[in-house]
C-alpha cells in the first residue's frame, strides 16, 4: 500500500497558501484509503517553511532544498519532484495549483509516465479507487477523473479545502536531487503595485461590472457600490476589451478566479467565460435587466432592471443601513 | 525563425452555460448547437504573436492542430490570419492531453528545424494547461508560460515577460523552446479578404496517427462520470415599484441576510 504524498510550495521560502490546503486533501484521503500520508517541499531556505509544513500530520517530510530552486525553473522542480517521487513512493501524489505547478508537475507526470488531473475541487474515495473531480467548460460540468497510473497525480485549486489545522509533526528527510543545466535564466524580477483598493484574488466582497453597466460614463457605479463595501472592483471581459477599465480588473477563465463570500455582479449576464472566474464565491447577488441571465441561476438575491436606477438607491441604502 | 503555433477548436467561451449538455453514456460534452466553435483564445494570442514575428523579421508560421476533421476549420482561420500552412493531426480529444501531446511532439518531429513553438496558455473547455508542458517535455525544450510579452529575439534566444503570482519576470530562454501566450500579449486581428481567399485555396494535409509511427493513444485519464453542477442557488428575486424601490430593497434583504 503506497503513500499519500502532499508537495507544497514556498517561494521565496515562504510557505504558500495552498500547502495547507494540500495536506488537509491528503489527510482526508489518506484516512479513507489507510495510507500513510508523507510530504514534499522543493526550494531555498526552507526551515522555516519545512517547520510550518510539517506540523500539518505528515508523517515524513522529504525537502529538497537548495539555492537552484529561487528563482523558480521547471526543469530544476521536475527533476527535484523526481527525487521525492522516488523517495516516498506514493501512489497519490498532490500538489497546489499555481502557475509554477502547472509547469513542472506536468512534466513529471510525463516523466513517471503516469496520468495527471490539473486543477481540482474534490477528491474522493469509491470502491477503493480515488476520484478527482474538476471543472470543465468554465465550470458548467464537472468532470470525475481517475488516473490510470500510480502515481495518480493532482493539483488542487486555491482554495477548495480548508488549511490542514495542526496535527502530531513529524521529522524531516532531506533530500538531494541532481543540478539541471538551466537553459531558461531569470533577468528581472518585477512585484506589481495590484489596484488601489483589495487585491481581487484575496478580496472578501468583490463588485463586477459588465455591458450591462451601459458604457464607460456609468461605470463609477460599480466603483462607488465597491466603495462603500469596501471591496475590490472586478470586470467581465467584454468591458476590460473595451478599455473601460484596465484588464487587472478582468474576472473569468481569462482573467482572476475569486473566491470571495460576496460577490455582486452588476450588468453580468453569466457567460461560461465569465462564471469560471467565481466558482468559488459565496454568495453572489445580480443585478441585470434580463430575468432569465444566467447569472441569476447562481445568485441568492437578484433584481431585475436597469443598472443605472438601481444602483444608486442601492447605494444610498446601504450607507443609511450602516450608518 | 521557423515557428509553429498549436491551435485547438473550443465550443464559443461566450455560450450560456446552459447550452451545453452532456452526453452520460459516451462521457464527453456535446457543444451547442448552432453556435459555431471557435479558435481557442489564448491560441488565437500566440497565433497574433507569432503573425508579428513574421511580419518584422520573415518568419515562417505553421499552424497545427490535433482533433476531428472540423478542426480544419481552425486551421483555415489560422492561414487566413497569416500563418503559411497548417497541419491538421488525426485524434480524439483527451481530458489529460497526453494524445494531443503525442501527436503534437510527433508532428514537429517531421516538420524538422523548428526554432520556437508559441501556444495558448490553457484552453477554455476543459481548461487544463498541461498540452503545452507535456509537449515541451517531450521534445526536450524549456518552457516559459504565460507569457504578456516577447520583449526581444535574440540569436538563438528569445526574452520574454512571464506572468507570476506577484507580478512579472523577465526571462532569456534558449532556443528552441515553447512559449505558452497569455491574452495580455495582445489583441488578435481579424483576417483581411486577401487572406480569406488565400485560406480557401490552400491544402491542408491530415496527418494520421500511424503517418506519425503512432499506435492508438493509451489515455492515462479515465473521465468516470460527467455532471452539471447543481450550483444553482434559489433566487430571491427583491421585488419593488420602482428600480430605486427594487434597489433600496435589495440592500435591506442582503443586510437581514447578513452579507452587509
Amino acid at each position: 500500500m503506497g503513500n499519500v504524498l502532499v508537495v507544497g510550495d514556498a517561494p521565496r521560502g515562504k510557505l504558500g497558501a495552498g500547502s495547507l490546503e494540500v495536506a488537509a486533501a491528503g489527510r482526508l484521503l489518506a484516512d479513507a484509503l489507510g495510507a500513510r500520508l508523507v510530504g514534499g517541499l522543493i526550494g531555498r531556505d526552507l526551515k522555516d517553511a519545512a517547520e510550518t509544513f510539517l506540523t500539518s500530520g505528515v508523517a515524513e517530510l522529504y525537502v529538497v532544498d537548495d539555492p537552484r530552486y529561487e528563482p523558480y525553473l521547471g526543469e530544476a522542480y521536475a527533476a527535484a519532484g523526481e527525487a521525492i517521487l522516488a523517495a516516498s513512493a506514493p501512489r497519490v501524489a498532490l500538489f497546489p495549483h499555481t502557475l509554477d505547478s502547472r509547469e513542472w508537475v506536468s512534466r513529471l507526470a510525463v516523466r513517471r509516465r503516469t496520468g495527471l488531473v490539473t486543477d481540482c475541487v474534490r477528491l474522493a474515495v469509491d470502491d477503493g479507487q480515488v476520484v478527482m473531480a474538476k471543472p470543465v467548460y468554465g465550470g458548467s460540468v464537472v468532470a470525475e477523473c481517475v488516473v490510470r497510473d500510480e502515481p495518480q497525480m493532482a493539483t488542487m485549486r486555491p482554495g477548495a479545502y480548508e488549511p490542514a489545522a495542526p496535527g502530531a509533526v513529524g521529522r524531516i528527510t532531506p533530500l538531494e536531487a541532481p543540478p539541471v543545466v538551466p537553459r531558461a535564466r531569470v533577468l528581472e524580477e518585477t512585484r506589481e503595485e495590484g489596484p488601489a483598493g483589495p487585491r481581487l484574488k484575496d478580496a472578501r466582497i468583490v463588485v463586477a461590472g459588465g455591458m450591462g453597466v451601459g458604457g464607460r460614463e456609468h461605470w463609477h457605479l460599480v466603483e462607488e457600490t465597491a466603495a462603500v463595501l469596501g471591496g475590490a472592483v472586478g470586470a467581465t471581459r467584454a468591458v476590460t476589451d473595451l478599455g473601460w477599465v484596465p484588464s487587472v480588473h478582468q474576472v473569468g477563465l481569462t482573467g482572476t478566479s475569486v473566491a470571495p463570500d460576496l460577490y455582486i455582479a452588476i450588468g453580468i449576464s453569466g457567460a461560461v467565460q465569465h462564471l469560471a472566474g467565481i466558482t468559488r464565491a459565496k454568495t453572489i447577488v445580480a443585478i441585470n435587466r434580463d430575468p432569465e441571465a444566467d447569472i441569476f441561476r447562481l445568485a441568492a438575491f437578484g433584481a431585475v432592471g436597469d443598472a443605472q436606477a438601481i444602483v444608486p438607491a442601492f447605494v444610498e441604502r446601504v450607507k443609511q443601513l450602516r450608518k | 525563425m521557423n515557428i509553429v503555433v498549436t491551435v485547438k477548436q473550443v465550443p464559443d467561451p461566450n455560450t450560456p452555460p446552459r447550452f451545453f449538455t452532456i452526453d452520460a453514456a459516451a462521457k464527453h460534452v456535446l457543444a451547442p448547437a448552432g453556435i459555431p466553435p471557435v479558435m481557442n483564445g489564448y491560441d488565437a494570442n500566440a497565433l497574433e504573436e507569432a503573425i508579428r514575428l513574421k511580419e518584422q523579421r520573415g518568419a515562417r508560421v505553421t499552424a497545427v492542430s490535433v482533433g476531428d476533421a472540423a478542426s480544419r476549420d481552425t486551421l483555415r482561420r489560422a492561414i487566413a490570419l497569416g500563418a503559411h500552412a497548417a497541419v491538421h493531426v488525426e485524434g480524439p480529444p483527451d481530458l489529460d492531453g497526453g494524445g494531443t501531446a503525442e501527436g503534437l511532439a510527433a508532428a514537429i518531429g517531421k516538420l524538422g528545424e523548428v526554432d520556437l513553438v508559441l501556444c495558448g496558455r490553457q484552453a477554455s473547455d476543459t481548461d487544463g494547461g498541461q498540452v503545452l508542458f507535456e509537449l515541451a517535455e517531450r521534445l526536450g525544450w524549456p518552457t516559459v508560460s504565460p507569457i504578456k510579452r516577447i520583449v526581444q529575439v535574440e540569436e538563438g534566444a528569445l526574452v520574454v515577460d512571464r506572468i507570476t503570482e506577484e507580478g512579472s519576470r523577465r526571462v532569456r530562454v534558449e532556443l528552441p523552446a515553447l512559449i505558452g501566450v497569455s491574452s495580455e500579449a495582445n489583441q488578435p486581428r481579424y483576417p483581411a479578404l486577401k487572406g480569406v481567399l488565400i485560406a480557401k485555396r490552400a491544402e491542408i494535409p491530415t496527418w494520421r496517427r500511424a503517418d506519425l509511427g503512432l499506435g492508438d493513444p493509451e489515455p492515462r485519464v479515465a473521465v468516470r462520470r460527467l455532471y452539471v453542477e447543481s450550483r444553482e442557488a434559489r433566487t430571491e428575486f427583491v421585488a419593488g415599484d420602482s428600480p430605486a424601490a427594487i434597489g433600496a430593497k435589495l440592500a435591506e434583504r442582503m443586510r437581514e441576510a447578513g452579507l452587509l
